[in-house]
């Protein structure tokens, strides 16, 4: 039995349950009495929040990786750096594992994350009835994993705190790297705004037939 | 033997647990994810590994985090080092975002945990624990300590082929910190202490946090 057919939700940040006032009061919101927060029965606007800030993280994707993370200025001169020579850099001096952590961090991660909220966006929308468990277990891999790509911007902040030596070499950040920061930061708001309920949201055959009459 | 209802926060399911709340782990029914956990020295627990993370995290700040060599030249830097420099040439966005996730953030989650569970501790809730509790719940993810313990090991990888890095004191530190936190947010769940703030409610002691009484 679902909260919602009941009229029935819980408060998002303690968990208590509390009632929707009935569909002709006008407004959908209830008031947590023990917290005091707003709750609704849905996360407002999910799916449009959710596709806007995919669509602005892929947007931000885009000069995140063609322009340099970090700028190495020695005597013999600059040397700039984008994500991906960052990863042949480590392939090349045999650094298979720093190599790997890093192409998975800060490639493979913010696309299957992009990915996989597209996906679910798109499922929710057209109303699928099918691989609800598996598609709940594609979104908390996407909160789960979501943070793990603010390695790179971690690594170029403490390289340019280290190597600062004034002409004889120094490291400077990048316009790459504030745009990869806005990657992170923006698919993640993005995960945090997707409401998986609404996954499970439609009549479907098997909770319709374990629910006989209300 | 008395229940209450909860709604899993996941698929909106209604699922009924135990009230008082007994020790284990609970899943939802329908989407088999975990809806909490309560462990009843959860208290005892929190209020240790926060008090040891708040000595580490001090000891993280204060002391040098790594140290770099290059022919003749040598730099030593702390935590803060990093946000300086990024400060300093302009990177505010980087700045601002470094400085939230590995230091604002994780301070303040460490002070609102002992500022809960150290009065909990003693036996007494305090009147602003459920503005406690909120801002805990809106820190979410954003604390990224963990993360950025694996840029420090990127950066020492990238760093020593160019010179000499040695980890330091505040590097130790970390590495021990680290977890530290992860067990204390594997422990802590909010619910058991929202029931307690719903008892001192119905006794008069404590007041609902009303954004508006509706």
């Amino acid at each position: 039995m679902r909260a919602v057919d009941k009229g029935l939700g819980c408060c998002s940040v303690c968990g208590q349950m509390v009632a929707f006032p009935p569909p002709q009061a006008g407004h959908v919101a209830a008031y947590c009495p023990r917290c005091g927060s707003e709750v609704f029965p849905r996360k407002r606007n999910s799916l449009s929040t959710t596709l806007a800030l995919v669509l602005a993280s892929i947007l931000f994707y885009i000069p995140a990786n063609l322009l340099p993370m970090m700028h190495v200025e020695t005597f013999a001169g600059t040397e700039s750096d984008t994500i991906m020579s960052g990863v042949i850099y480590f392939m090349e001096t045999g650094s298979y594992l720093i190599g790997f952590v890093i192409f998975v961090a800060s490639i493979f991660v913010p696309v299957v994350k992009m990915l996989i909220l597209l996906y679910l966006v798109a499922t929710v929308h057209f109303g699928w009835h099918k691989h609800r468990h598996e598609r709940l277990k594609l979104y908390h891999l996407t909160e789960l994993v979501g943070r793990w790509s603010m390695v790179d911007v971690y690594v170029v902040s403490i390289m340019i705190a280290l190597v600062h030596f004034g002409g004889l070499s120094s490291i400077h950040a990048g316009t790459g790297a504030v745009f990869f920061l806005l990657v992170v930061v923006v698919t993640m708001v993005a995960a945090m705004s997707f409401d998986p309920r609404l996954i499970w949201d439609g009549a479907s055959p098997s909770t319709s037939s374990k629910e006989p009459h209300a | 033997m008395k229940k209450t209802f909860v709604c899993c926060p996941n698929c909106d399911e209604i699922c009924s647990i135990p009230h008082p709340i007994r020790p284990g782990r609970y899943k939802c029914p329908n989407c088999q994810h975990l809806i909490f956990r309560y462990w009843p020295d959860m208290v005892v627990r929190l209020y240790a590994t926060n008090l040891a993370a708040l000595i580490l995290f001090v000891i993280a700040n204060y002391f040098h985090l790594l140290s770099f060599a290059v022919v003749g030249n040598r730099a030593d830097a702390t935590l803060t080092t990093a946000i300086r420099y990024l400060y300093q040439e302009g990177d505010y966005l980087l700045a601002v975002a470094v400085l939230m996730t590995i230091l604002v953030v994780p301070l303040l989650q460490i002070l609102l945990n002992l500022s809960l569970f150290g009065p909990l501790y003693h036996g007494h809730l305090p009147r602003y624990a459920p503005h406690a509790l909120k801002l805990l719940e809106a820190f979410g993810p954003w604390g990224m300590l963990d993360v950025f313990l694996v840029g420090i090991l990127v950066s020492i990888v990238k760093l020593v082929k160019m010179g000499t890095i040695v980890p330091d004191a505040s590097f130790w530190a970390f590495a021990a910190l680290i977890p530290i936190m992860a067990y204390g947010q594997s422990v802590f769940d909010p619910r058991p202490i929202w029931e307690e703030i719903e008892e001192a409610q119905k006794a008069g002691r404590i007041s609902c946090p009303s954004e508006r009484i509706a």
